[in-house]
């Protein structure tokens, strides 16, 4: 709110911002304490009982029954990759067979990559038009040797929230494992693991205001799993390494504060994101909008325009001060559109086309406006700068 | 990311619109540039580009099959690209989008260490920025679906009393899958009047493989073999006297000169697969133990491909070469396709496979690597040849890409047009419509911008890296994708020419041009 006062940051669904009454709470044990929480001295007894606080209140903010189902990690990758390399290995004894969704984040696609270069098999279940698992293709993926299905629970690109209670009942039914990836909804939409029924459960801190460098994975009690990262035996011996006391400190005071605002930040953005997704699609002909219109994160907007290019919305939007993404080729090295978008069978061209918008704790109903006053000349101008419109659009 | 210049032409792009009487118009982008018999990879086997429906689904770089969305041809006279590997030669257009990436000199003389770390810099290139010793990467379809039992389904002929029933399903194990790989190496199904069976032919001293054989026959169709010696072809024939297991058989395999091997075998879990490829090379494979390398040859395209598709899903790096048809000693050898394995790590996991002892002291040094699933290889030679005639593209649903034996290709999905109005040689007005990113708008800007007030002359001398160096440079993966703009003012250029009737001067040709009415996406 200070040094960046004149951009219109739109996009926290990329990097999100350290809410300063986090970076408060956490200065005390950056600045006056330290200790190592495993020394039995004074100093490290106040560590170790701070780390403790921390980790009862993710707890909480997921509804886990007890602190010790929470493991700290390093972020969203690191407890993706426990969650998935140590259900695999310490289960193989009983299959080799995973499923997931092609719309996956990318930490989870390339780790089950990893996986099948030790002999596990992946089935990718297909989504719909508006990236909901298709729960009839979930039944049939599942046989007796799956041990692990993986389905994050909120996509981050498209903001479709998924029938997580069903996907479980169908998961334990058939006796595997659920994981979800929760890094887009917890913080933003009630989560909680044991109404829902989920075993294993990634926890961002950046994506809901907490600190960088900080994650945790939910591990329901009984979860047959190995470590990741082997040492001390820090985290019940499920995450070696010395705590870092002063991040886990911070990642509970975002959840403290999510908790006590989530509903209000809930219902202000996405008032906001209705406002934005309605103005753009009636002022702009020959716009949609990708993802689901009512299972919907309240701060995604993502929406395409035909016959236009995503990096030059992304850049022109750039010239007027907003931050925003797309789901462009031409800003990956591969040159694929968005895989989350290609999965939903949106075409390649129009994929190119689109344009995602993620509102945060710090969005202002000014942003919406501004947005909704200069994008419609952006698409125009790109527009009649491209072959590909028709005439009768120009 | 952009140089300051590129953002300064995205902000206020120079010459928009088009120009309604131009003299000449270039457009380029999405070219088109396989010849038509180019092959293709469909599902698990391999068609004529030429030939190809557009329900087909074809193989794509991420591994997996995607259905063609449009089929696109145009007249081609120009040069075309000869691309050798290892897995076979592609030929195309010099402006197609190949999967791949460039080996400096520097590290040309060194082995994979030195180019493994050259993957960071894999992308779509063009053909004609690709030389001898660059890497192309060609994805290995990883699909696994397990099949227990098939149903071998013959209809019984109406006056048919006297034939052995076969039993109504046959479970894929590795029994029956090394019985399919003996069958594709050796065996043959006749249909002739009132005789109709499937033979397995071995060499005289080939006996244990012809016990294996009659007790497979045994196991899996419940039928005692007929054993013939033919001394004077030095050959041992194992012979099955059933209308229904020669049906059943011709069914899965084809007719002896289009022999392959059937989908669903493609995609079975591993140890099956290895099971084939032991029947396979028993059969009609090579292995020697002194000069360490294995070989199989066959005269079917199709199972050429498929035995390498196999090969590499085990992690073998197969090498393939055509034999040209030619007779030797009276007789007529037809074309073939020798699927070599010479490369150490994979010849001892074919040796495993096949239960061989195979103790190599020496490693060979390789140049071929696999790695998540694709595989990378270099590029053994580049020939440019002179062609005319139709040439043809695909436009793929979802992943704008498809395989042929050797190569993985790409379409580029940004376009451009270029308008210009000629007066006294002079370019006195250009105009240009983009579609694609900020260094597709800002190289067209730039063009424009360049090329105002030159002759023509002077004009068809400006170049991609003129472009690029007057933007301050581009980022290095927009230099190939994104940087049209040149050629979409010689292909404007030309067409003036070709309106008024003059010849255009030498060795001026256009790195990717599109017929026109293939843009109206």
């Amino acid at each position: 709110m200070s040094t960046s006062e004149s951009i219109i940051y739109m996009d926290y669904a990329s990097a999100s911002r350290t809410d300063p009454r986090v970076i408060e709470a956490m200065i005390p044990y950056m600045k006056d304490y330290f200790g190592n929480p495993s020394s039995p001295h004074t100093s490290g007894l106040k560590m170790k009982g701070a780390l403790e606080e921390a980790r009862a209140s993710v707890a909480r903010l997921i509804n886990a029954d007890r602190p010790s189902e929470i493991v700290f990690t390093s972020g969203a990758t690191e407890s993706n990759n426990m969650a998935l390399r140590g259900v695999a290995f310490r289960n193989k004894d009983r299959g080799n067979h995973i499923v997931a969704t092609k719309i996956e984040h990318i930490s989870v696609l390339n780790t089950l990559k990893y996986l099948m270069k030790f002999g596990f098999e992946v089935t990718y279940v297909p989504v719909d038009g508006y990236g909901l698992v298709d729960l009839e293709a979930l039944k049939n993926a599942i046989n007796e040797r799956t041990i692990l299905v993986t389905i994050g629970y909120a996509n981050n690109e498209v903001g479709t929230i998924q029938q997580i209670k069903e996907i479980s009942e169908i998961v334990h039914s058939k006796n595997a494992y659920l994981h979800t990836d929760a890094t887009a909804a917890v913080g933003k939409i009630p989560v909680d693991v044991l109404e829902d029924g989920i075993d294993l459960m990634t926890i961002s801190s950046w994506d809901m205001y907490g600190p960088y460098g900080i994650g945790a994975l939910y591990i329901k009690r009984g979860t047959r799993i190995e470590p990741l990262i082997i040492g001390g035996g820090q985290e019940g011996g499920l995450r070696s390494g010395t705590e870092n006391v002063p991040g886990a400190v911070g990642m509970a005071k975002a959840a403290e504060l999510a908790m006590a605002e989530m509903g209000s930040d809930a219902s202000r953005l996405s008032k906001m994101r209705d406002r934005l997704i309605d103005g753009i699609l009636k002022s702009i002909p020959h716009s949609f909008l990708n993802g689901h219109p009512t299972r919907r994160l309240p701060h995604n907007v993502n929406v395409r325009f035909s016959f236009v290019e995503g990096e030059s919305l992304v850049l022109s939007l750039d010239m007027e001060g907003i931050a925003v993404s797309s789901g462009s080729a031409c800003s990956s090295k591969t040159l694929e559109p968005s895989h989350v978008l290609i999965a939903m069978g949106i075409p390649h061209v129009e994929a190119q086309g689109s344009l995602l918008m993620s509102l945060g704790r710090f969005s202002k109903d000014e942003d919406v406006d501004k947005v909704l006053e200069v994008l419609p000349r952006i698409v125009k101008g790109l527009r009649e700068m491209s072959p590909l419109t028709p005439e009768e659009v120009r | 990311m952009y140089s300051q210049k590129v953002m300064e032409h995205f902000r206020n792009p120079r010459n928009v619109g088009e120009i309604k009487d131009a003299d000449g118009i270039g457009k380029v982008g999405n070219p088109v540039c396989v010849p038509p018999d180019t092959s293709i990879i469909v599902r698990n086997s391999i068609h004529q580009i030429g030939n190809l429906k557009n329900s087909d689904m074809v193989l794509s770089h991420d591994g997996d099959f995607h259905k063609i969305d449009r089929i696109f041809n145009r007249r081609y006279t120009g040069t075309i690209l000869k691309i050798k590997t290892r897995l076979g030669t592609t030929t195309l257009t010099p402006d197609h989008m190949v999967f791949g990436f460039e080996v400096p000199k520097r590290n040309k003389y060194r082995y994979t260490k030195g180019k493994k770390e050259l993957i960071k810099n894999l992308a779509w290139l063009h053909a004609y920025e690709l030389n001898k010793g660059d890497i192309v990467a060609y994805p290995i379809p990883n699909k696994i679906l397990d099949v227990k039992e098939i149903e071998t389904n013959v209809e019984k002929s109406k006056h048919d009393f006297k034939s052995f029933e076969i039993p109504p399903r046959i479970s894929v194990d590795g029994d029956f899958m090394r019985f399919a790989g003996y069958f594709l190496a050796e065996g043959r199904t006749r249909m002739e009047r009132s005789k109709t069976y499937a033979e397995l032919t071995f060499n005289i001293n080939e006996e244990d493989k012809v016990v294996d054989v009659c007790q497979l026959v045994r196991k899996i169709f419940g039928i005692e073999p007929k054993i013939e010696r033919i001394q004077k072809k030095k050959a041992i024939k194992v012979l099955i006297y059933s209308v229904h297991v020669a049906r059943f058989l011709r069914k899965l395999f084809g007719k002896v000169n289009e022999k392959h091997i059937p989908e669903f075998m493609m995609y079975l879990p591993l140890e099956k697969q290895a099971e084939l490829i032991k029947g396979l090379w028993y059969g009609g494979g090579y292995l020697d133990l002194k000069r360490p390398r294995a070989s199989y040859s066959t005269i079917s395209e199709e199972l050429a491909h498929q035995i390498k598709i196999l090969l590499l899903r085990q992690g073998i790096i197969p090498s393939v070469y055509e034999e040209q048809e030619r007779a030797s000693e009276g007789t007529r050898h037809r074309k073939a396709y020798r699927i070599f394995v010479l490369h150490t790590p994979s010849l001892m996991k074919l040796s495993s496979i096949l239960s061989v002892d195979l103790n190599l002291r020496k490693k060979s040094r390789s140049e071929a690597w696999i790695e998540d699933n694709v595989l990378f290889t270099p590029i053994t030679s580049v020939e440019k040849i002179n062609y005319s005639g139709l040439v043809y593209n695909l436009e793929v649903k979802d992943a704008h890409s498809y395989l042929t034996p050797s190569l993985a290709l790409h379409n580029c999905g940004d376009l451009m047009w270029i308008y210009i109005k000629v007066k006294d040689n002079r370019i006195e007005d250009i105009k240009f419509k983009t579609f694609g990113c900020g260094a597709a708008i800002a190289t067209s800007s730039m063009i424009t911008e360049l090329a105002k007030g030159k002759t023509i002359e002077e004009a068809l001398k400006i170049t991609r890296q003129d472009v690029a160096d007057a933007l301050g440079g581009l980022p290095p993966i927009k230099m190939h994708c994104s940087n049209l703009a040149a050629d979409g003012l010689k292909a404007a250029i030309l067409d003036y020419m070709k309106k008024k009737g003059i010849k255009p001067p030498e060795g001026i040709k256009i790195e990717s041009e599109t017929d026109a009415d293939h843009c109206n996406v």
